[in-house]
């Protein structure tokens, strides 16, 4: 027998395998299983599928899946590697630049694409101001398309003639929807858009001029991942790279918070199915104790009789494994069926990931939570085929929850790929286990004093529980803690979409007016209320740089391509108020109370992000260049911003009384109803300078992001539910022969039906299956 | 008389329990020959299926040796003894200790299939037919009644051609009349194969079939081997 090769004993395994498959022993750890990596499998390319639909429609927001921006041209050598790479190409610059008619001129932003761009979305054009929109296209050569409010500034119409420069373009269309405009709308002015085959012939761009170049690339993400290690390693000091990770914030706030909440969902359907593994292994690993008793005394060693029956578990697991990675899959692609027409055509392909990692999920579960169980069968003394009473010495309590413990805490870690989260979850999981637990066994023990007196029913159905309250505690609190993770998941999913819903209510801002300036203030906010109730409160802008901190120059405290570093390459919109903005809250420091006195620095709210990607603390004093004129102020609050409003947010706002003086243009936001066109032709045409832009596009889309995501959340509890239905599946089967033993003696001893029935009650209301992630407990 | 198969030598099993050392079997001795067949009979608890875990190596004695087959027991471990038993001997159970999962030709070809035979399903077949169950190959152990469950089991205890058979009541959960078929099959094959047999027994007439019996009361051998 020594000679029992590892080939022989897996045929056997497979052989005894087949066997035992058709005795039907198997089928609930083979389902358990198959649940469970189903249920993973299908959340991860649910997960993966949907975020990257919803990265696509970001991506919207940039035009592109990557843009390299500088204020030179990108060198030939990265133009070279892109094209080489196979990425889709298109070229944007983007100037300042006045535009004169004979009615007049006006400061616009010119945008010179070729015909390639974009190459995410599509831009949006009408026949005339509010006319019918119809989208693709771009202007031809020769031709300009422009923002309604050009033509109200400058009162031309369609088919007029502007000069940009040198060079003289027809009005075609009107441009009304840019993807890529969305995420920058705060220092517009109008937009003018040609063909870069003009931009040459307008003589704008010179030397010294201040341009934009934008380089935008389109492919496969791999493909893409290595030209943006390229361009990371050949970055000029003026580029940088933007995707559409760090495209919006909105977007990224809700993907951020779906992510979580599938990723989330997914860990507890695979701890659901964790225990229903436990159960079921224990249950396999119980009924073959006879069998190992055998086995060992027809001569197998210890080794070899746990090598044969961890292979037909490790056969059985890969089957279950890729049979449950096949389901998840089809899984998904119904669901995706289910909400065709919701969700855009175009959903990239999950790719194998997903697939492996519900696999590995699941034979990291069934190596966590069955072996140990398992372990007990290298351990049945061969003398039991004469003794039934003997059983084998159970693992160690340190084994099974240990090796339960570091599956669960490698899952958590795979799902959440965040260490100090995973041992947070862990730790805190233990003492509420701990706490619950004690409790617990003295619910138990109380109850057994309680139970000596009661009806013979009542002691039937709770004996075997009270009897061992240390496991019966184990077993009562694993299912609590499903319980409770479901429990969770449920509460998590209302707290979420009132969150997205109160993000955007029906009647969120629609409009941002910018540029209104400090005479039309009062007359703005007139207007205003005019036809809108819910208008923002009016905020000063004072565009302005932050030099220095601590007198020390912000270039050298910031690290490259942060959010600080962003911030302090720009000029930032500052404000001040007197009062806290509604969507923000202090996280740090005082809020001020009325203005500064004559000799002392004012105060300055940072917001709180900024101020850490920023490196400021309370009582910084920042440096700022406003206008030509130096300002300093110290750091007196920091706020947390709730971004995903449609509301004006500020990263600095000033006490007041600290900007007062210097040249401010003043900045709102409204909601106005859909068909009330007119009135923003009125508005703009009352207020020339004043910018207003409609958000309706970029809402819509954020609208259609999240009801993608409210669905997939939906959806996922329904995975949920089915690794909750395995559970409580191996559950009741880890049970059933304990069940009908005691059936079976209680019919032949003969109590009456009410007695048998009371009993199935009170046993399955207050117990569990035995051996929940405990050492097989039959050893008792 | 031919050579020793199976020698026991002062063999004593102490076990501890709630009220101190308890002996269940006290400086036992007895020697057996191929082809020997030897009953142990005593009361219950009287120490039997103890006697035969240790003569059988699936248990250890608390003092003196086991040689079976020319193998010293005592000094070897877990693993090596379940080598002795795998190359040595075969068991006949009064629970029968078929496996479920597995049917009446497959059973007995497990011990076959442990030891790599490549021909396990034809001499599997063969044994069946001899004990009489030719034709429930396919049967589970649940189809079959307990007359038939213990052929299959005997056909198993065969099947490695074993130099001692083991058999723990084997006659115990049947009725006198299958008893009676069972012990003569367990006898026949016995003399077919020149096989050595030991069993426990509560039957005296099952007893008596025997070459020699050994008479156990709380672990003393009462009534000595007979030549």
């Amino acid at each position: 027998m020594a000679h029992l090769s590892l080939f022989r004993l897996f045929a056997l395994a497979v052989r005894q395998l087949l066997r035992d498959a058709r005795a039907g022993e198997l089928r609930v750890l083979f389902f358990g299983l198959l649940i469970a990596v189903a249920a993973s499998t299908a959340i991860g390319y649910f997960g993966a599928r949907l975020n990257g639909a919803m990265l696509l429609r970001a991506t919207e927001f940039l035009g592109a899946d990557l843009v390299l921006q500088g204020s030179s041209p990108a060198s030939d050598e990265q133009i070279e590697r892109g094209t080489r790479l196979g990425l889709a190409h298109a070229t944007v610059v983007e100037f300042s630049s006045v535009i004169a008619t004979d009615n007049g001129i006006q400061l616009s932003s010119v945008k010179a694409a070729n015909a390639a761009y974009p190459l995410r979305g599509e831009l949006r054009s009408a026949p005339e101001p509010f006319g019918k929109e119809t989208a693709g296209g771009g202007p031809a050569p020769g031709e300009a398309w422009v923002e309604p409010r050009l033509l109200a500034a400058l009162d031309l119409k369609i088919g007029d003639s502007i000069d940009v420069g040198m060079k003289t373009l027809r009005l075609s269309r009107v441009l009304t929807y840019e993807p890529d405009r969305a995420g920058n709308f705060y220092s517009l002015t109008p937009r003018v858009m040609i063909n870069l085959a003009d931009l040459d012939a307008t003589g704008v761009v010179q030397p010294g001029s201040r341009v934009t170049y934008r380089e935008l690339w389109r492919g496969d993400a791999l493909v893409l991942a290595d030209y943006r290690q390229f361009l990371d390693g050949n970055l000029a000091p003026n580029q940088r790279i933007r995707d559409a990770r760090d495209g919006n914030q909105q977007i990224g706030g809700a993907l951020g918070k779906a992510e979580r909440y599938l990723n989330m969902a997914s860990l507890v359907a695979v701890l659901l199915a964790g225990v229903a593994v436990a159960l079921s292994a224990s249950r396999f690993a119980v009924r073959r104790f006879d069998a190992s008793a055998l086995l060992r005394c027809l001569g197998l060693s210890r080794r070899q009789a746990l090598t044969l029956f961890c292979l037909q578990l490790a056969i059985l697991g890969s089957l279950a494994a890729l049979a449950g990675a096949l389901l998840g899959w089809l899984a998904q692609l119904g669901l995706f069926a289910l909400l065709d027409g919701l969700l855009p055509a175009d959903i990239p392909e999950g790719g194998v990931v997903p697939a492996l990692a519900g696999i590995a999920t699941g034979l990291v579960a069934l190596a966590g939570f069955a072996l140990p169980p398992l372990a007990a069968l290298g351990r049945v003394p061969p003398l039991r085929v004469l003794r039934r009473d003997l059983l084998p010495v159970p693992p160690s309590s340190w084994l099974v929850y240990g090796a339960a413990i570091l599956a669960l805490g490698l899952i958590m870690w795979r799902l959440s790929l965040d260490l100090l989260l995973t041992f947070a979850l862990l730790g805190g999981g233990l003492i509420a286990a701990l706490l619950l637990g004690g409790l617990l066994l003295l619910g138990l023990r109380s109850l057994r004093r309680l139970l000596a007196g009661a009806p013979l029913a009542w002691r039937l159905g709770l004996g075997q529980l009270l009897r061992h309250p240390l496991a019966a505690a184990g077993q009562s609190l694993a299912f609590s803690l499903i319980l409770l993770a479901m429990g969770l998941i449920t509460l998590l999913r209302v707290e979420l979409l009132d969150t997205w819903h109160n993000q955007l209510p029906a009647d969120a801002p629609n409009y941002f007016a910018l540029n209104i300036l400090e005479d039309d203030k009062a007359a703005f906010s007139k207007e205003l209320a005019g036809f809108s109730s819910h208008a923002a409160p009016l905020y000063p802008v004072v565009p302005g740089r932050l030099t220095q901190i601590n007198g020390e120059a912000v270039q050298q405290i910031v690290s490259k391509d942060s959010a600080g570093d962003r911030a302090v390459q720009r000029d930032l919109s500052l404000t001040w108020a007197a009062e806290l903005p509604d969507d923000n809250t202090l996280s740090a420091g005082q809020w001020w109370q009325g203005q500064p006195q004559a000799d002392v620095v004012p105060g300055v709210s940072v917001e709180a992000k900024l101020a850490e990607s920023l490196k400021l603390k309370l009582g910084d004093r920042l440096t700022f260049v406003i206008g030509g004129e130096t300002r300093e102020a110290v750091v007196s609050s920091l706020r947390e911003v709730n971004w995903d409003t449609f509301r004006p947010n500020f990263y600095m706002i000033f006490q007041p009384g600290t900007l007062q003086g210097l040249p401010a243009t003043w900045l709102t936001s409204f909601y106005l109803a859909p068909g009330n066109d007119q009135q923003i032709v009125a508005l703009s045409r009352a207020f020339p300078a004043a910018t207003i832009l409609p958000v309706d596009a970029l809402l819509e889309q954020l609208r259609s992001i999240l009801a993608q995501v409210t669905l997939a959340v939906q959806y996922v509890l329904l995975f949920v539910l089915a690794a909750g239905l395995a559970v409580l599946f191996a559950g009741l089967q880890a049970t059933l022969d304990e069940r009908i033993r005691q059936g079976a003696l209680l019919r032949a001893l003969g109590p009456g039906g009410r007695c048998w029935s009371r009993r199935g009650a009170s046993s399955s209301a207050c117990s569990a299956p035995p051996a929940a992630c405990s050492p097989p407990s039959v050893a008792r | 008389m031919g050579p020793s198969i199976l020698i026991a030598r002062n063999l004593s099993k102490v076990v501890p329990s709630a009220e101190g050392n308890l002996t269940i079997l006290q400086e036992l001795s007895l020697e057996l020959t191929q082809g020997d067949s030897l009953a142990i009979v005593g009361a219950s608890g009287s120490g039997k299926s103890t006697l035969l875990g240790l003569l059988a190596g699936l248990d250890q004695p608390s003092a003196g040796s086991v040689t079976l087959a020319g193998h010293d027991l005592g000094p070897l471990d877990e693993d090596q003894r379940a080598r002795v038993r795998a190359e040595h001997v075969g068991f006949v159970f009064q629970s029968f200790q078929l496996l479920d999962s597995l049917n009446a030709l497959e059973n007995v070809m497990l011990p076959l299939e442990l030891d790599g035979r490549r021909d396990a399903r034809e001499h599997a077949r063969t044994l069946l037919e001899r004990v009489g169950l030719g034709k429930r190959l396919s049967h589970s152990p649940r189809q079959l009644s307990g007359g038939e469950q213990q052929r299959v089991a005997i056909a198993r205890a065969f099947a490695a051609e074993p130099d001692v058979l083991f058999a723990d009541e084997p006659t115990g959960n049947l009725d006198s009349h299958t008893g009676e078929r069972i012990s003569d099959l367990l006898f026949e094959l016995n003399k077919e194969r020149g096989t050595t047999l030991v069993l426990v027994t509560h039957d005296e007439r099952l007893a008596r079939r025997c070459h020699r019996q050994i008479r156990l009361e709380a672990g003393h051998m009462v009534s000595p081997m007979e030549p």
